[in-house]
């Protein structure tokens, strides 16, 4: 090939047009937390925060981006198995329980100096200062995981 | 063609990134007898990752290997590399690039492991951005991509000033379609160098995916300016207005292009598809005879006859792609070439409107992909996965859903047992195709928007918008796919049927003016 074009064009071409990047959230924990797997079932009673401590007695805090966003609003739809409707009718009824921040890089500050803090965040803006908890025993861009 | 996108991708990567240190290597010229140990950024002042070797002619080999991927000598590139780390076998970033999946046959997936293995057992010998890079590389390669991103990140955080390394960043991001953030990435190497050509002409591209054009022309004429006398800039700047629907300028940028270099036959194969797009399939042909004339390779020559043959379809002559499709899978044959023999064989029974005949020649494209031929094996998967979607789809529009679920179970754990990406693609369309056909659309609509670059999909996803009542999103869906620009099977089997409703509905809302 004589032309980088030509391998971007396959990118580009094939991934045509569509203004639609399909996200995976990571569920991020403070670097001391030592929880490595939850399940589905065991993360959604976190994200209600119907579960309040961490197995070793850390209260639990909930940081979320703004949850109107449309990827926070997929990803805890598929969660929380709830429609759009029933979502916000939940976010509304729990204002105040959760730390919204407004970008990824605040929420992964906040996940840093709080060791009971857990985030959703997208997969692509985690750093290694921060620990990323499997859900189901998968990581997220592995088939099968679960928020994305 | 699409086909190989997984291959496609990994070498487009793997030139990349040698683009990338390529320039950093030629900025470190003036320096050349200087070999780089220390860590710049241990001592927070040029936050640049250095290149580590510890021989000047490993060094200089390595700096002449890059000036020869930037003017996109690969192969070339790769005989000097190889001589790098020969000299120097703990020459850590040289062992990376060259353990990079690529395309190129000649490269043994053993010589790759092998550079893979090298590079790690230098990490230790090596500055903290040059493992930083190993681990995200390497990381990628295998698969484990949370790691990847982690080191990513942070060689990204620490070496800030590093335009090529953000070039990269952006350059991977686009490979993990994450376009919408490669564009900042682009934009801080350019901010950094407003005289570095390379982010230009990719963050034109990511612009264009989102429909701004005009920063994306703006990007492409910045980069034509810096680099006038080069074929690429001229050749990337049609394929974007191509995109734009621009055709007639799109044919007078790759007649540029080709009045620069007219041994740059990508442009002649542009020229073809542009015509192909505007639907002058008779002129797309004349165009495709000559750059399968010119191609470079009996398999490159074998592709493009697949484009020639997609023209008919346009046509809606579909004995003339039988006729054309079945010649090219014949001297796909006689060329010892199993996978656009087999892709011609599929490619056919997507258009076939009886259903045995399809699935016969999906049959006969398995066989092929079962004959001994020279094929590597991720090559064989991806293709294998394409027929599997082609027969799970067929099956489920015909309603025959028993068939339908043992294909998706064979292509499930395909995807299952792979990283590649376009085998996750094939399971998602197929998927897909199958909870349509159920008439379970929000479950569809979950598999369809992970494989919403392929038309088939999107023609899916209005489908199941419009069962589900949501019309903007299906009418949105419906606009997007009647102004795809790709000169893909894809694009010819479902787009016109959608420009045609568009071209319609723009008459009658004139009408009604």
């Amino acid at each position: 090939m004589k032309s980088l074009k030509r391998y971007l064009l396959v990118l580009v071409f094939v991934a045509c047009w569509l203004p639609c990047e399909a996200k995976h959230m990571a569920v991020v924990v403070n670097k001391a937390n030592g929880t490595g797997n939850v399940t589905a079932a065991d993360l959604v009673k976190i994200l209600q925060v119907n579960t309040k401590k961490w197995p070793d007695g850390k209260n639990i805090t909930v940081v979320l981006r703004d949850p109107s966003s449309p990827e926070i609003q997929d990803a805890l739809q598929r969660l929380y198995k709830m429609s759009s409707m029933e979502l916000n009718a939940f976010l509304q009824s729990h204002k105040g329980t959760f730390l919204v921040v407004d970008t990824d890089e605040a929420l992964l500050k906040v996940v840093e100096s709080n060791p009971g803090a857990v985030g959703l965040v997208d997969v692509y803006s985690i750093t290694s200062r921060i620990n990323v908890v499997k859900v189901d025993g998968k990581l997220p861009l592995e088939q099968g995981y679960v928020l994305h | 063609m699409r086909t190989r996108v997984g291959l496609s991708i990994i070498a487009f990567l793997f030139l990349c990134y040698m683009l990338v240190v390529s320039a950093r290597a030629q900025d470190d010229v003036a320096s050349v007898s200087t070999i780089t140990t220390a860590d710049p950024a241990a001592n927070g002042s040029a936050r640049v990752v250095p290149v580590t070797t510890k021989s000047a002619e490993a060094r200089d080999l390595y700096i002449h290997a890059m000036v020869k991927l930037e003017n996109l000598h690969g192969e070339e590139a790769m005989q000097d590399l190889r001589k790098a780390v020969a000299l120097d076998p703990d020459f850590a970033l040289a062992n990376v690039i060259i353990s990079f999946p690529t395309i190129d046959p000649i490269v043994d997936p053993a010589e790759q492991v092998s550079a893979r293995e090298k590079a790690n057992a230098a990490k230790s010998k090596v500055s903290r951005g040059e493992q930083l890079i190993i681990d995200w590389i390497t990381n990628t390669t295998e698969g484990h991509m949370v790691p990847a991103i982690q080191a990513m990140n942070e060689v990204l955080d620490e070496y800030s000033n590093d335009k090529h390394l953000a070039w990269l960043a952006g350059v991977w991001m686009e490979n993990q379609q994450q376009w919408k953030r490669a564009i900042p990435i682009f934009e801080r190497a350019i901010k950094l160098d407003s005289d570095f050509a390379a982010p230009l002409n990719e963050v034109a591209y990511c612009y264009a995916r989102y429909r701004m054009y005009d920063k994306a022309f703006d990007a492409m004429q910045r980069y034509i300016g810096l680099l006038p006398n080069e074929a690429n800039p001229q050749d990337s700047y049609a394929e974007i207005l191509r995109m734009g629907g621009k055709f007639e300028d799109a044919l007078i940028h790759y007649h540029a292009s080709l009045k620069i270099d007219p041994g740059f036959v990508e442009s002649q194969l542009g020229i073809a598809d542009t015509y192909a797009l505007m639907g002058d399939e008779s002129r797309a042909r004349t165009e495709y005879a000559i750059a399968i004339q010119h191609a470079r390779s009996k398999s490159q020559a074998a592709n493009w006859t697949m484009n020639a043959a997609v023209s008919y379809l346009r046509e809606k002559n579909f004995s003339g792609a039988d006729a054309a499709f079945r010649a090219a899978a014949r001297q796909a044959h006689q060329d010892d070439l199993a996978l656009p023999e087999a892709e011609a064989y599929r490619m056919m029974a997507t258009y076939q409107v009886d259903s045995n005949t399809a699935m016969q020649l999906l049959k006969k494209a398995e066989a092929v992909l079962d004959e001994k031929h020279p094929l590597g094996a991720a090559a064989r998967q991806q293709e294998l996965a394409l027929v599997l979607r082609e027969r799970a789809s067929r099956a489920a529009r015909d309603g025959k859903i028993s068939l339908t679920s043992t294909t998706l179970q064979r292509l499930q754990q395909m995807a299952d047992a792979s990283q590649d990406q376009n085998i996750h693609l094939a399971y998602e369309g197929a998927a897909g195709a199958l909870f349509v056909a159920q008439g379970k659309y929000e479950e569809a609509i979950h598999h369809l928007e992970e494989d919403d670059h392929n038309p088939v999909s999107v023609r899916l996803m209005v489908t199941a918008y419009q069962n589900m009542g949501a019309k903007d999103l299906a009418e949105q869906s419906a606009k997007m796919l009647a102004t795809w620009n790709e000169p893909t099977l894809e694009q010819a089997l479902v787009v016109p049927e959608f420009r045609t409703r568009e071209a319609a509905s723009a008459t009658s809302s004139f009408k009604r003016m």
